[in-house]
């Protein structure tokens, strides 16, 4: 590793804990919110540091049924993925492995965990 | 609000109000939403009202201040629990903004103290029947109405006329939304058949109803009602997204669906459930909207960015919630 360590996932944690640990109580009350919001934006951004690219997998399997994201929306619209259709099952797993891969960063209790 | 405008709508309201000597005792900011400012005003002889104005930012889906003075009128003669509206003010020089004048009313909204509590608006059942009842008053109100034009023509189709809006508002985002389309594509092919249109509140959920230990005190944020299917209303209280947290509680994490729909009358839970997915699309929609004025430059700012992060929260449920009802 060229970069130095602790990285970008593990200063945010740590800082995060600093926050939510010494400085939130010692806040007014009408900051709390404020503080909370910076601690749950330091959360979302460790959790984006820490992720392997998972992108160019996923539009390679957007540009298996379909051009490109914009393509792919325009054929569900359409129709084209419809329950009965070939390629629903691929579909809806895509969609499925898309989002999952979104919450894992943005919100992981929507998958039932943190 | 400074000395000159204070002064200013002190001779405006001696005006509105009839009474010469009236006199703004204090006037304090309340937490209000994102698009709107809410001023707590103290005047002489005791009367506690609000003034609301717009924010600076104002989302463009919302009417303005004369139009939700309107419809705080009407639900008030329908006898929905609203603070009586009282003055409008649609001269932006007294101000700064329009602005209207209304009773102040106790309570509490906060949408987590309203979920935890055992005993807010009478107790949880209580509180949902009252809820119910509140929702069937508003839907009374039908068209068409010649004091509520500015709601425009009434859909023919509430539920295709949905799917077509929000279909318009995804074809003005910068990015593609592949799951609010599968979630849409879903509505529009188990669309219901149309029923016959009525106001629907269009934002009737936890946090936008205040509350006290008695029961509803008010039903407040009319700035996105519109003539729709009345289940919509029901959809969009009962929610998952709108349970904040107390999920087992399926009118809007305060109480039970049953005795929702009971305080309400008659109800199609087919209906409620197609429009409980609607409301997941909309929300992702609007968290979309509200996290590109943080993203453009328009309005930089924490609450807006954060908002965005709820998306793939709300398709994650969105695609479980297709996966369910195409499975039934």
């Amino acid at each position: 590793m060229l970069r130095e360590e602790p990285g970008a996932a593990d200063l945010l944690a740590t800082a995060r804990e600093v926050l939510l640990n010494e400085l939130l109580p010692a806040l007014p009350p009408d900051k709390a919110f404020a503080a909370r919001m910076v601690a749950n934006a330091m959360a979302i951004a460790a959790r984006d540091a820490g992720l392997d690219a998972w992108e160019p997998g996923a539009l390679a399997r957007i540009a298996a049924l379909a051009s490109d994201a914009r393509g792919f929306a325009a054929a569900i619209r359409a129709g084209r993925f419809d329950p009965g259709t070939p390629d629903h099952s691929a579909a809806a797993a895509l969609l499925d492995d898309l989002t999952r891969a979104r919450c894992v960063v943005s919100a992981p209790r929507a998958l039932g965990k943190g | 609000m400074d000395e000159a405008r204070r002064a200013r709508l002190t001779a405006w309201l001696r005006a509105a109000s009839g009474d010469p000597a009236l006199v703004i005792e204090k006037m304090a900011l309340l937490s209000g939403g994102a698009i709107q400012q809410n001023w707590a005003v103290d005047v002489s002889d005791g009367r506690a009202w609000v003034l609301r104005t717009d924010n600076a930012a104002t989302l463009a889906v919302s009417h303005g201040r004369a139009q939700e003075f309107a419809l705080l009128r009407a639900a008030f003669a329908a006898g929905v629990t609203v603070p009586e509206p009282l003055f409008l003010c649609e001269d932006a020089a007294v101000t700064g903004a329009p602005f209207f004048v209304m009773r102040r009313v106790a309570g509490t909204a906060a949408a987590h103290r309203v979920v935890r509590s055992e005993t807010l608006g009478g107790g949880r059942e209580a509180c949902v029947r009252a809820l119910g009842r509140e929702l069937a008053r508003i839907h009374t109100i039908r068209p068409p109405r010649s004091d509520l034009a500015f709601l425009g023509e009434p859909p023919v189709d509430a539920c295709r006329a949905f799917v077509a809006d929000q279909r318009a508002a995804l074809d003005r985002q910068r990015t593609p939304r592949p799951v609010l389309e599968w979630g849409l594509r879903h509505l529009e092919r188990t669309a219901p058949p149309p029923v016959p249109v009525t106001l629907c509140h269009n934002d009737f959920r936890t946090g936008n109803i205040m509350l006290d230990e008695q029961g509803v005190t008010a039903v407040l944020d009319w700035e996105f009602s519109l003539w729709g299917d009345p289940h919509a209303d029901l959809g969009w209280l009962c929610a998952k997204c709108w349970r904040f947290g107390s999920d087992a509680q399926e009118a809007g994490g305060i109480g039970p669906r049953a005795a929702l729909y009971e305080g309400y009358g008659d109800v199609d839970d087919a209906r409620v459930r197609w429009w409980e997915l609607g409301a997941h699309i909309r929300w992702a929609s609007i968290a979309v909207d509200q996290a590109e004025r943080h993203i453009s430059g328009v309005e930089r700012n924490l609450e807006l960015a954060l908002t965005g992060h709820m998306v793939p929260g709300l398709e994650w449920e969105i695609l479980r919630m297709v996966e369910v009802r195409d499975a039934a």
